[in-house]
């Protein structure tokens, strides 16, 4: 398995982090990856804000 | 006015909502019909249980989520065709064929978890989530709401795992991409 990847790449793991656990060399090249592409580290706050609008939404729906 | 037939009313005007709830999941007009009057017919058995209209619509909704699911089983066959691929990949418009780098860098989204509670921001998540394709939105419904674990969406539409995260890869490519659009476009979140 490749520790360099591509921003398409890292974007996939990071939806897919919310579905498994990742394993520890696919950890290792999100952060490695994060530190030198600031377009990813947004999209990973895009991707935590929208799992947190998904929480509220559930709560809304359910509740509401 | 009697205790029952108030009871009646509540269950009645609850009805809409949970018919919109079930559709969205189901896409498909007459399981979600079963799936709700199940819900309701469960309720009329036990009118002396609820306090108040707001326990009611917590227990009915409790419930409905159980029966998208039973609808979903029963139904997996059809259920099954419509997880073929449906919509464009937006990973091809998003970043470049050759380095997979981004076309365009995402934006900041400041910090908006105030305006997560607002309802106008639920509208605009719920407008979104309707536009998903078929098969996108089933599974992510099925993921954000019924909160099912991905085996078990893998088992009810008998696809492989593989073919899941694709679909709900894309769903949420879509949904970032409509927020961005319709909520992130308009309103300024940055803190003041």
């Amino acid at each position: 398995m490749k520790i360099r990847r591509t921003c398409r790449d890292v974007t996939r793991l990071v939806f897919e982090s919310q579905d498994r656990p990742l394993k520890p060399l696919e950890t290792l090249s999100l952060r490695l990856h994060w530190l030198a592409c600031s377009g990813c580290l947004r999209f990973r706050r895009q991707q935590q804000l929208m799992q947190q609008a998904m929480g509220r939404w559930r709560q809304y729906r359910d509740q509401g | 006015m009697s205790g029952a037939a108030d009871f009646a009313k509540q269950v009645e005007a609850l009805r809409p909502q949970l018919l919109r709830f079930a559709r969205s999941q189901l896409r498909n007009d007459a399981w979600a019909e079963d799936a709700v009057s199940e819900t309701l017919l469960a309720a009329l058995e036990k009118p002396a249980s609820f306090a108040g209209r707001s326990q009611l619509k917590t227990w009915l909704v409790a419930v409905l989520k159980h029966k998208v699911v039973d609808q979903l089983r029963r139904h997996t066959r059809e259920a099954t065709l419509l997880t073929t691929d449906d919509g464009e990949d937006l990973d091809e418009s998003l970043f470049e064929s050759h380095g997979g780098h981004w076309r365009e860098a995402p934006a900041d989204w400041g910090n908006p978890e105030a305006s997560f509670g607002q309802r106008q921001f639920f509208e605009v998540l719920e407008a979104c989530m309707d536009h998903l394709p078929p098969a996108q939105g089933r599974v992510f419904m099925m993921r954000e709401w019924l909160e099912l674990g991905t085996d078990e969406i893998c088992k009810e539409l008998q696809i492989t795992a593989t073919n899941l995260w694709v679909l709900l890869h894309r769903a949420r490519l879509r949904l970032r991409e409509c927020l961005q659009q319709r909520w992130f476009n308009t309103h300024t979140t940055k803190p003041a």
